[in-house]
């Protein structure tokens, strides 16, 4: 039976030492969805992603996948891509592959005949016969990519997997991304690249210091932050400063403020009025890049665990 | 899918790869053909061993100073005597000397001369015959004694022919001896132990692999650790299998060669529990003797982050396959003792010991018991490697300190990170 949740977890924590390295993180991803886990290097993600895939064992929390409680047991139904990639360099292609889909259920014969056919569609159909070894890197990284979902997976998570991969390659796995949920599939990756997660996720959670500091949409990331007003004078004089918002600061060609709760319209009426005019107005949305440094730049500045 | 079915399917496909990897490489031809070598150069080192102990057999005699009948009756004697010595055991040559005057200094003078090495020398009347000898000569010194008196006692006789005249009659046993259960049993251990000296060694450094090539994560996310640790001790199997078979396939094509002689022997030495059977048996302990030796060297292996660390294993490993040769050794040319019994049972002797058990004794169920020991032993060291390797390496211990470094105030070296950010 589907479920609404690919993933449900709550309270995961893993300590290294005396280092609590996730620190009560919840994640819960809808099926279907394509969901981001950001935060910033050593922030969690990957030990986050490692205990979900039962790869560690979470020291607390508990956690499920597609509907098991063991993720083992959903092991065949899952495909990953992991932040170290890793092939076997005598293999080649179409063999690393099959055998990377003979690990999740998939019959060799069945699997060969896919990587070719995957090889082919990614564009690398000249290089199914090449030993891993000879690949350049960010074609071995296809590959195992490929081999992550070779098995149609119906979760596929996938740890930072622009990182390393040239601007072509990186639009390829965006497409492969969005065919991987067009075709049916739950989609969690961890990146610390903010546009990649503004283009694709559906929903995303922020880590910074092992703990959840947000989860939401990106819409939802972007309206932690409030849009800034960007105005550009026709004339300067003495009293312009005195007609905009306390917290309007110059900046190269104009002035700066947060857009007050009340709107903007008031203010422009008052420098016309007063002689400075118009010259140039835009109102700034934040990104998610913005919301990204100012959550995780809070955490930074709470006291070590 | 069932679970059960799938962890088989999933060791069988890590067996497969590391069989594959390991057979289709140009490496595994030298490998294969490894025993050639060891057959040439040992070849190489007996034929010069032989020349050098031909060269010194050759400088070496024994010397009578007595005279010319004395002489003639020693060597009559000599000439019946030697033929019952192997030619490896015969005493040194026999020279007769006249003797001189002082003969007694003659035959202190035959230890100094350059020309030959005396071994023993006798002089004076050979009813009681002085003899002299070198510090490692004491049988040819008995041997030119027992000339003395077979001399003596041929001139008794008369100089008659033989008194005696044996018809010699070969016979076949058609029960094996005794000793022949013993000689069974030590070749088992000693076949069981050179193979798996050669062959389970491999398994310690099989995760070096995945570890350099970051593919254990992969491993790790779809496989649970002991399906790994399995399906690769599976795969080493598997190549052990085929150096076995391919050898055991060629020795058994020479042996029809062997003549009827050699045939004989082989029936002199008999297991108890039967030709077949014993087949049977020695590769099933051949194969527990791998799978636990090679369990123990793979999580043990694995354990270690570079290949200086895994060479550094190699000399601890042929100790302990050594102790656990030494041990069913002892065994086996002991069946039944409490030496015995702690051989059979201890887990990575146990293997070798039961091989002896079935050379010594014919009963059957008491190696069902001890396959049945085994393989729980083998599960036992891969659970138990598999686990080490979880916490140790992938990190998935709890933050708990390890159980000996509790004990202990030595700083415990930080196991590898793989990949946490």
């Amino acid at each position: 039976m589907a479920s609404d949740w690919a993933i449900k977890a709550t309270g995961l924590v893993k300590r290294f030492g005396d280092r609590r390295v996730v620190d009560g993180v919840d994640i819960a991803v809808p099926t279907g969805a394509i969901y981001g886990v950001l935060g910033p290097n050593g922030a969690g993600k990957t030990t986050t992603l490692r205990m979900l895939l039962g790869i560690i064992e979470p020291d607390e929390g508990s956690r499920t996948l597609l509907g098991h409680a063991n993720p083992r047991e959903a092991s065949d139904q899952i495909g990953y891509l992991p932040e170290e990639r890793g092939l076997y360099p005598a293999m080649n292609a179409r063999e690393a592959i099959a055998f990377m889909g003979a690990l999740r259920g998939l019959n060799w014969k069945e699997g060969r005949k896919r990587a070719d056919e995957l090889m082919e569609a990614a564009g690398l159909g000249h290089a199914v016969d090449e030993k891993i070894r000879k690949l350049s890197k960010g074609m071995a990284q296809l590959v195992q990519l490929l081999g992550s979902v070779v098995h149609k997976p119906d979760l596929l998570v996938l740890d930072e997997p622009f990182s390393g991969l040239d601007p072509v390659n990186q639009e390829r796995l965006e497409k492969l991304i969005l065919a991987e949920r067009d075709r049916g599939a739950t989609i969690l990756f961890s990146t610390h690249i903010m546009s990649h997660a503004e283009r694709l996720c559906d929903r995303l959670a922020i880590i910074a210091g092992g703990k959840r500091r947000f989860e939401g949409t990106v819409a939802e990331a972007r309206g932690t932050l409030p849009q800034r007003v960007h105005y550009v004078p026709h004339h300067e004089g003495d009293g312009l400063k005195a007609l905009l918002p306390p917290d309007a600061i110059r900046e190269q060609d104009g002035w700066g403020f947060v857009m007050p709760e009340t709107g903007v319209e008031a203010i422009l009426v008052r420098v016309i009025e007063k002689g400075h005019g118009i010259c140039g107005l835009s109102i700034e949305r934040p990104g998610l890049h913005d919301a990204f440094v100012k959550i995780v730049g809070r955490a930074a500045l709470e006291p070590a665990q | 899918m069932n679970n059960n079915r799938r962890l088989i399917r999933q060791t069988l496909t890590i067996a497969r790869r590391d069989f594959m990897a390991t057979v289709f490489t140009p490496l595994f031809l030298l490998f294969l053909l490894s025993p050639l070598l060891m057959v040439g150069f040992a070849l190489v080192g007996a034929l010069g061993g032989s020349t050098i102990a031909r060269g010194t057999a050759d400088k070496d005699r024994i010397i009578a100073f007595v005279s010319s009948d004395d002489g003639a009756a020693m060597l009559a004697a000599d000439k019946r005597l030697r033929r019952i010595f192997r030619r490896a055991e015969a005493p040194p040559a026999l020279f007769i000397e006249p003797a001189v005057e002082d003969v007694e200094a003659q035959a202190r003078a035959a230890f100094v001369t350059k020309q030959y090495d005396a071994a023993a020398v006798l002089y004076g009347p050979l009813d009681h015959p002085q003899i002299f000898y070198g510090s490692q000569s004491g049988r040819a010194s008995s041997y030119l004694a027992q000339l003395a008196e077979q001399a003596l006692r041929d001139r008794a006789s008369g100089g008659k022919a033989a008194l005696s005249v044996a018809t010699k009659i070969p016979i076949t046993r058609t029960v094996p001896s005794k000793s022949g259960h013993n000689q069974s049993a030590f070749l088992a251990v000693t076949g069981i132990f050179f193979l798996t000296l050669f062959l389970s060694g491999q398994a310690v450094g099989t995760m070096a692999e995945e570890r350099s090539n970051k593919v254990i994560e992969i491993l790790a996310a779809a496989v649970p650790l002991e399906s790994v640790f399995l399906g690769k001790l599976l795969g080493m199997f598997g190549v052990a299998v085929l150096f076995v078979t391919f050898w055991g396939v060629l020795i058994m094509q020479a042996g029809s060669f062997v003549p009827g002689g050699g045939a004989r022997l082989i029936a002199e030495i008999g297991p108890a529990v039967g030709f077949p059977t014993f087949v049977v048996l020695f590769f099933a302990y051949f194969t527990m003797a791998y799978m636990l030796l090679g369990a123990v060297f793979l999580s043990v292996g694995a354990q270690a982050s570079t290949m200086r660390e895994i060479q550094m294993l190699s000399l601890p490993i042929t100790i302990v396959q050594m102790a656990m040769f030494g041990l069913a050794s002892s065994a086996a040319s002991q069946p039944g003792t409490a030496l015995a019994t702690f051989a059979e049972v201890f887990p990575l002797s146990s293997p070798f010991a039961m091989a002896a058990h079935a050379a010594n004794q014919p009963e059957i169920w008491p190696h069902l018991l001890a396959l049945l020991w085994q393989l729980l032993w083998v599960a036992i060291t891969i659970v138990i490697g598999a686990s080490a390797f979880r916490r140790g390496v992938l990190k998935s211990g709890s933050g708990r300190k390890p159980f000996f470094a509790r004990f202990s105030r030595v700083a415990v070296r930080d196991p590898i990170d793989i990949g946490v950010s």
